[in-house]
C-alpha cells in the first residue's frame, strides 16, 4: 500500500531511495537500493537530527555524492535520497501531492482504522 | 582559539544532557557527539578533537577499543572515562590502558567541565600565540630543539592543525583529514595562525622524513602553483582542480561575490551573515551522512515556515543567508554547493 503511494517518487530520475521515518527515529517504510542501513536507525541518528531540526518543515541538503530532500508530515519525516542530478523541484512537487494520501493513511491507523465503518 | 570535546554515549538522554550542560562553556570549548566508538572515529577522522570524554558499554564500538584505537593513532588526545557501571578493575583497566580522567554516572555537569578544563590547560602549558606567520617559529622550535605538540588554527579558514615535534624534527602533522607530510604542507601554507604549545610530544611514528626547511619550501610552492593555476582557470573550474586543497569555508563575502557573478537581481537573498546557532544542525546533517555515504556537506536549504527561509553553508562558523521562500532555490543551492 505504502510502496504504491510512493511509486510516483520512486520512478522519479535519479531518485534511489524513500524513507518514512517517526519523529522518534523509527522507520515506518522503506524503499532504497541500500542506501538506508539498519546501523542508521539503531543510532538513533534519524532521531537525534529530527530533534535538532525543531519541526522544520523541509530541508534539501546537498552533499558531496548525493542530495537529501527531507519534508515533515503527520506520521514523522519523509526523506527522499537522490543522486545529484535528480530534478529536485519534481520530487518537491510529488511530496506536496503525496502529503494528503499520507495523512489519511496515518488516519485509519490503530484502533480508530479497526473501528472505521466499513463503506 | 575554540576547542573541540568529543562526547562518546549510546543513551541519547544522558548525551543530551552532557550536551546541553556543557553549553556554558562554549567560550572555551565546543561539543562534538558520537554515539558510539565507530561514529567516534569517523568524528576523529574529520575533526581535530581536543579532548574524548567516552562511555564504556555501547554497541559496535566499546569505550575500551575506542580507547585503544585513539592511544594508537590520535596519541595527543586525552580520553576521560565516564561510566555507569565502575568497577575497581575496571577504573584500574581504564589507567592502565591510558585514560586521563575516570567518572563515574551520575556525576555533577560541573565536575566534568572541570576534569575537561584542566586536561585542556595542558594543551597550552607552554604558552600561546596570535596572527603570527608559522614558518619562522617553527624554524625557531627546530633550532632550539623543542619536544611538543603544537596546535595551530588558520586565521583566513578557521581550519585546525596539529604539529609533533621531538628535539626538534618534526614528526608527523594533521589537518584536515591529511596526515604526514601532505598535512605539513596543507598547515605551512596558512598565512597566518594562532597557535598554543604543550610541552611533551605523545606522537612515536615518524610519518615525515622531510627536513622542515624542505617542507616550508614545498610548501610555498605549491601555494604559488595553487595560486597561479586558480588565475589562469576560469572562476567555476577553480574549485575542481585536482588536487588542489580548496577553502571549504564561504564567508559571507565570498558569498556575496558569487552571488553578484551568477545572479543579476538580488535572487531573493535578504542578508547574509555568520551565525554559530546553526553549527549543532550542520553537525547532524554529517552524522547522517557517514551512515548513508553522502560524503561531504556542502549547503542546506531550510523552511522553517518562517517569513525567510534560510540557506546554511558549512565552514568554522556557519553562513546563513536568509532568502525569501520565492527565491530561485535550486539555482541558488546548486551555485552555492558548487563553489
Amino acid at each position: 500500500m505504502m510502496k504504491a503511494l510512493f511509486r510516483q517518487i520512486l520512478e522519479i530520475e535519479d531518485v534511489q531511495g524513500v524513507s518514512l521515518i517517526s519523529f522518534a527515529g523509527e522507520v515506518i517504510y522503506q524503499e532504497d537500493s541500500g542506501v538506508f542501513t539498519r546501523d542508521a536507525e539503531k543510532s538513533g541518528v534519524w532521531g537525534r537530527l529530527f530533534k535538532a531540526m525543531q519541526g522544520t518543515r523541509e530541508a534539501d541538503l546537498v552533499f558531496e555524492n548525493m542530495r537529501l530532500y527531507i519534508r515533515r508530515t503527520e506520521l514523522g519525516y519523509l526523506i527522499i535520497v537522490m543522486g545529484l542530478f535528480a530534478p529536485a523541484a519534481m520530487v518537491r512537487m510529488n511530496c506536496d501531492m503525496l502529503l494528503p494520501a499520507l495523512k489519511r493513511k496515518g488516519k485509519f491507523k490503530g484502533l480508530r482504522g479497526f473501528f472505521r465503518k466499513k463503506a | 582559539m575554540i576547542r573541540k570535546v568529543l562526547v562518546v554515549d549510546d543513551d541519547m538522554e544522558m548525551l543530551n544532557m552532557v550536551q546541553e550542560g556543557l553549553k556554558r562553556y562554549d567560550e572555551t570549548f565546543s561539543v562534538l557527539t558520537a554515539v558510539d566508538g565507530l561514529d567516534a572515529v569517523d568524528q576523529l577522522k574529520e575533526n581535530t578533537v581536543s579532548i574524548v570524554v567516552t562511555d564504556l558499554k555501547m554497541p559496535r564500538m566499546d569505550g575500551f577499543s575506542l580507547l585503544a584505537y585513539i592511544m594508537e593513532h590520535y596519541p595527543e588526545v586525552p580520553v576521560i572515562i565516564m561510566t555507569g557501571y565502575s568497577t575497581p578493575e575496571m577504573e584500574r583497566s581504564a589507567w592502565e590502558k591510558g585514560a586521563v580522567g575516570y567518572i563515574s554516572k551520575p556525576f555533577m555537569i560541573n565536575a566534568l567541565a572541570e576534569r575537561i578544563v584542566t586536561t585542556l590547560r595542558r594543551e597550552a602549558d607552554g604558552g600561546t600565540l596570535h596572527s603570527i606567520s608559522s614558518g619562522m617559529f617553527l624554524q625557531l622550535v627546530e633550532m632550539e630543539e623543542k619536544t611538543c605538540t603544537i596546535r595551530l588554527v588558520s586565521k583566513g579558514s578557521g581550519e585546525l592543525g596539529i604539529l609533533f615535534f621531538r628535539q626538534g624534527e618534526l614528526l608527523d602533522a594533521r589537518a584536515d583529514g591529511l596526515r604526514g607530510e601532505e598535512a605539513a604542507y596543507e598547515i605551512f601554507s596558512w598565512e597566518q595562525v594562532s597557535l598554543s604549545i604543550q610541552n611533551s610530544c605523545q606522537q612515536k611514528e615518524k610519518r615525515i622524513h622531510r627536513d622542515l626547511q624542505a617542507i616550508l619550501l614545498e610548501a610555498m610552492r605549491r601555494k604559488d602553483e595553487r595560486r597561479s593555476r586558480k588565475e589562469a582557470l576560469p572562476a567555476k573550474e577553480k574549485g575542481e582542480q585536482k588536487g588542489a586543497v580548496k577553502d571549504k569555508t564561504l564567508s559571507p563575502e565570498r558569498v556575496k561575490q558569487i552571488l553578484s557573478t551568477h545572479f543579476a537581481e538580488g535572487a531573493g537573498v535578504e542578508d547574509i551573515y555568520e551565525d554559530e546557532a546553526w553549527e549543532g544542525l550542520i553537525q547532524e546533517f554529517r552524522r547522517v551522512a557517514t551512515f548513508i555515504k553522502a560524503g561531504e556537506f556542502k549547503a542546506g536549504y531550510v523552511d522553517q515556515e518562517a517569513a525567510s527561509d534560510f540557506i546554511i553553508l558549512p565552514g568554522e562558523r556557519p553562513t546563513v543567508i536568509s532568502v525569501n521562500p520565492k527565491c530561485p532555490r535550486d539555482r541558488l543551492m546548486e551555485t552555492l554547493s558548487e563553489a
